[in-house]
């Protein structure tokens, strides 16, 4: 298979995929706990790997440092996004310099 | 169109720009680093437009085509519940092609912005995400084509681009942290995100976790 032709699949499936269920005009998805919650499942978990455990391993390092600037930042910033970035990214600089 | 809703949706995704630009630039440079030419690493954002799977995309590469759709599908089957989560937000008067486009761009910065956008009174939740798409479309496929341009005359590691991102999901997760339910889930999120990050495939491990975390948050009552 072309690399080409490997791109063309992976976005057929991927697109496939996110159409599950936006495509049907009269969508009927019952209002359920777990809806509810899963995006926020979804943003923690791709945060903590990425900042935690990034190479399958985890880590107390900047990475840590700037989850926990990132959270004061929200705490701060009054969960403003700005806020959780600017704030985890100065910790991450910091806890690089140290 | 309802023009308010399209212009805050372009104002609220202008503050994830940054980290998607140069997640795009990075997205880029590796593609160029494994082989793989400029034009088809901006073909891939263009076509995939999912910064997980093509980063999958071109780490696996090596492995062969087999290896690559597994770890694409993997990360890809996180959209399910998404796809589902939008849907409830969107009014039945919402046609098909509008749908299939918002689908299209069902990634996870917008979608982020959207749902916590749907708690906001007066929001149109179909011209808000179209807002928000175009900035996220933009800096993507304007970061990958400089990337994939400059190739290894930038390191954008070095700028700490690897942690920029993680943090713009702590900050569209923040908002949603409200009660206890919110509370318990995030918990249960980190706590399986990092079991998941040492015992499960990497494409398998962001969605294991949200997954299992969102099945706990779902049995706690408010």
């Amino acid at each position: 298979m072309s690399e080409l032709s490997l791109v063309v699949v992976a976005g057929l499936i991927t697109f496939a995929i996110r159409a599950s269920y936006l495509w049907r005009r009269s969508s009927t998805v019952p209002a359920s706990p777990f809806l509810e919650v899963f995006p926020l499942a979804l943003f923690v978990s791709l945060a903590t790997v990425g900042l935690a455990a990034a190479d399958g391993m985890l880590e107390v390092g900047a990475g840590i440092a700037a989850g926990i600037g990132g959270i004061l930042g929200a705490v701060l910033g009054r969960r403003r996004i700005l806020w959780v970035i600017g704030a985890g990214a100065a910790a991450f600089a910091v806890a690089r310099l140290v | 169109m309802h023009r308010p809703s399209v212009l805050q949706g372009i104002r609220d995704a202008a503050a994830l720009a940054p980290p998607l630009f140069a997640f795009g630039v990075l997205f880029g440079v590796l593609a160029v680093d494994v082989g793989m030419a400029p034009w088809l690493a901006v073909a891939a954002s263009l076509i995939v437009l999912s910064g997980a799977a093509q980063f999958a995309l071109v780490g696996v590469l090596p492995a062969g085509a087999g290896a690559v759709l597994v770890a694409v599908t993997g990360l890809a089957l996180r959209h399910v519940p998404m796809s589902a989560a939008l849907a409830r937000l969107l009014p039945a008067g919402v046609g098909r092609r509008r749908r299939l486009a918002l689908a299209y761009v069902l990634v996870d910065e917008t979608f982020g912005l959207t749902v916590i956008a749907a708690r906001r009174p007066g929001v149109v939740i179909a011209d808000y995400k179209t807002g928000a798409d175009v900035v996220l479309v933009v800096n993507w496929l304007i970061g990958t084509t400089l990337g994939a341009v400059l190739g290894r005359l930038v390191d954008p590691t070095r700028f700490g681009v690897g942690e920029l991102f993680p943090l713009m999901f702590l900050g569209l997760a923040a908002p949603l942290v409200r009660g206890r339910r919110a509370w318990i889930t995030a918990v249960a999120a980190a706590v399986a995100a990092a079991v998941a990050a040492t015992v499960l495939p990497e494409a398998w491990r962001v969605t294991g976790a949200a997954v299992a975390a969102a099945l706990v948050g779902s049995r706690v009552r408010e």
